[in-house]
């Protein structure tokens, strides 16, 4: 099953290359860090500054630029009729779908680690302090997990409808719902107003520590949660990063939490994505 | 040994039903014909007997496997070209190649695969999005043939072939044949099934309404060939109306046109007919499968039929059924329709 799958993985992500659909993506990521060092290298002199903006945009176009690539990975093949073509070998649905996740994850980090690495090179030659190893590193391996995140959420939508356009809309949806609402981009409608109209339905308030707890359920909450330490030298220098630092004592402030956050939004939308897809009609 | 053998297989969507009741064995070492127009549930079917698609009711079992709890089992021992597909624009044809033989554990030389096929080997090493209809449905089919397949399913194969591919499929299907694997072979393409098939079933609205071979399917319909032979002078239609095979003989606008069950038949009409005038040109139409397709397709309200019978019950233009023991009730015995000067073929067997 396993070479299967590598063999579905390589064919997929063969074609996606030649398509320069890859070095799009990537270029993408790419250029979107480079252009945020290079704007910042006068106004901070520590690289750990720049990182948390770069997080600021990974966190909002990352998605997007990943969505392309991904909501047609399988629905994509229903339609055209490739899924035959690949099922029709003895390739297993799950090596299959294991295939199209790896092919479509590979690219998600490829972009990431060569953004991070370009990013490095540049706080390396134009900033007054040099970039930290350690921070880049937890930088980047956290990123790599909030990308594979909403890789595996789209992926698993595009194993679980019938249309192109169905896709679309889902992962339209969901990443509208996961970071502007989240976020409280969109008001009147966001998470705190969410809040609010429980708590009036409920007849009484929703605690600040239910709220945080809520609020950390998010791929990029945890993801914010997971590249926090870095941001804690600059508690006392930057007015941003003042509230950084100090022992977690709730159990949503923990680095395991976070992970698990992330680990069940990948794992479980994969899941659930293989769930609807192994029963699906290929006709 | 049998390869395939569906029971009731049915599959709904919903209030549409796009197989109804199948029940078909196709033996090991067979070519298996699988006729019927577009919508009539062929592709349906063999989505089903790949695990591609769950039965509403109903079972497939292909070489010895059960066709949805282990499909992955059965595409091990199976070769598929598909109707419908599309392979990765960007990949070469090698590169798919080499794939299947990864993903089938074979040790086919690709290289030969694509000489086999008529594939350039130029060509097989650009990407497939550059290739024409017809190259791709060739690499489709070298992907088939990876590994010696058991069962070949083609699914509409000869699909924007050219002629010489066309021929070329034949071979590769005889080939296959030879070889002893067992052939499914899909289309609606009456001339491309009857060519190579030992046996047809013919599908309508989801239904298998006839299922057999060729000869029986025209002895059992009467779907005979018809030749017309073009005179100086008309003679009586008496003169070929005793030779052995004519079913029937009628003279007009100067053509005579004999109703022959049988080849031998053909020729000596020809030459009966010169002895008694001028022969001035002469033409057979073999629209024997054709006649039955349309027969069938387009009364498939029929039951199924059973192996080696024409279904009971098909309405041959309301001029004659076949009776529960195979044999056929004489009537009328001719449609008449000229108008689109097609010709007009009488369905009914016997003198």
């Amino acid at each position: 099953m396993a070479t299967n799958a590598v063999t579905v993985a390589r064919d997929d992500f063969l074609n996606a290359a030649r398509s320069h659909v890859v070095l799009a993506v990537v270029a993408a990521f790419v250029g979107s860090v480079a252009l945020v060092f290079l704007a910042e290298m006068d106004l901070f002199a520590d690289p750990y500054r720049t990182l948390y903006d770069v997080a600021q945009l990974l966190v909002l176009i990352g998605p997007i630029l990943l969505a392309p690539l991904t909501y047609l990975a399988i629905v994509g093949d229903l339609t055209s009729g490739r899924i035959k073509f690949v099922l029709g070998l003895p390739n297993s649905r799950l090596a299959y779908f294991a295939g199209k996740v790896l092919a479509r994850s590979a690219v998600a980090v490829a972009a990431v680690t060569a953004s991070v690495i370009v990013g490095f090179a540049i706080a390396l030659v134009t900033f007054a302090n040099s970039p930290g190893v350690a921070n880049f590193l937890l930088f980047a391996g956290a990123s790599a997990l909030y990308v594979l995140a909403f890789v595996s959420i789209f992926v698993a939508i595009s194993a679980s409808v019938r249309s192109r356009s169905r896709a679309m809309f889902a992962v339209v949806a969901v990443y509208f719902v996961l970071v502007p609402f989240w976020l409280g981009m969109t008001p009147p409608l966001t998470l705190e107003t969410l809040f609010s109209a429980a708590g009036d339905l409920l007849g009484t308030t929703i605690s600040e520590s239910t709220r945080n707890f809520v609020r950390r359920l998010s791929p990029l909450m945890a993801y914010g949660g997971l590249i926090e330490p870095i941001f804690v030298e600059g508690a006392d220098q930057y007015d941003r990063f003042a509230h950084f630092g100090g022992e977690p004592t709730a159990v949503h402030d923990r680095l395991w939490f976070f992970l698990a956050v992330l680990g069940c939004w990948t794992l479980g939308s994969l899941g659930l994505g293989f769930l609807q897809f192994r029963r699906a009609e290929l006709g | 040994m049998t390869a395939i053998e569906t029971t009731a297989l049915t599959k709904r969507y919903g209030d549409v039903t796009a197989v109804e009741g199948l029940d078909l064995t196709v033996e090991s070492g067979e070519v298996f014909g699988f006729l019927g127009p577009n919508g009539a549930g062929k592709s349906t079917t063999i989505d089903l007997l790949l695990g591609f698609q769950r039965p509403t009711e109903g079972s497939a079992t292909v070489l010895g496997h059960d066709a949805t709890d282990e499909s992955r089992e059965l595409r091990a021992r199976t070769g598929l070209l598909p109707e419908g597909y599309e392979l990765y624009e960007n990949l070469s044809g090698f590169d798919h190649l080499r794939s299947a033989i990864e993903i089938k554990s074979a040790d086919d030389d690709p290289a030969a695969l694509v000489e086999r096929v008529g594939l350039d080997r130029s060509d097989a090493r650009r990407p497939v999005g550059s290739y024409s209809k017809g190259m791709t449905q060739r690499l489709a089919l070298g992907i088939a043939l990876v590994g010696d397949p058991e069962l070949i399913v083609l699914d509409e194969p000869s699909s924007g072939l050219d002629p010489d591919g066309i021929r070329l499929l034949r071979e590769i299907v005889r080939e296959e044949a030879d070889r002893g694997a067992t052939v499914v072979f899909s289309s609606h393409v009456l001339d491309q099934v009857e060519r190579v098939c030992d046996r047809v079933g013919i599908m309508a609205d989801g239904e298998l309404v006839a299922v057999d071979n060729i000869e029986d399917l025209r002895a059992d319909l009467g779907a005979n060939e018809v030749v017309d032979v073009d005179v100086a002078t008309t003679p009586d239609p008496t003169v070929v109306s005793d030779i052995d095979g004519v079913v029937d003989a009628t003279v007009a606008d100067g053509t005579v046109r004999a109703e022959c069950a049988s080849p031998e038949a053909k020729s000596a009409v020809v030459a009966r007919i010169g002895e008694h005038t001028s022969v001035r040109d002469f033409e057979v139409t073999d629209a024997s499968l054709e006649s039955v397709f349309a027969q069938c397709t387009a009364t498939a309200a029929a039951g199924p039929a059973e192996n080696g019978a024409v279904t009971d019950g098909i309405d041959l233009d309301g001029e004659s059924t076949t009776e529960a023991d195979g044999t056929t009730e004489a009537g009328a015995g001719r449609e008449s329709d000229d108008s689109d000067g097609g010709r007009s073929i009488p369905l009914l067997g016997g003198e």
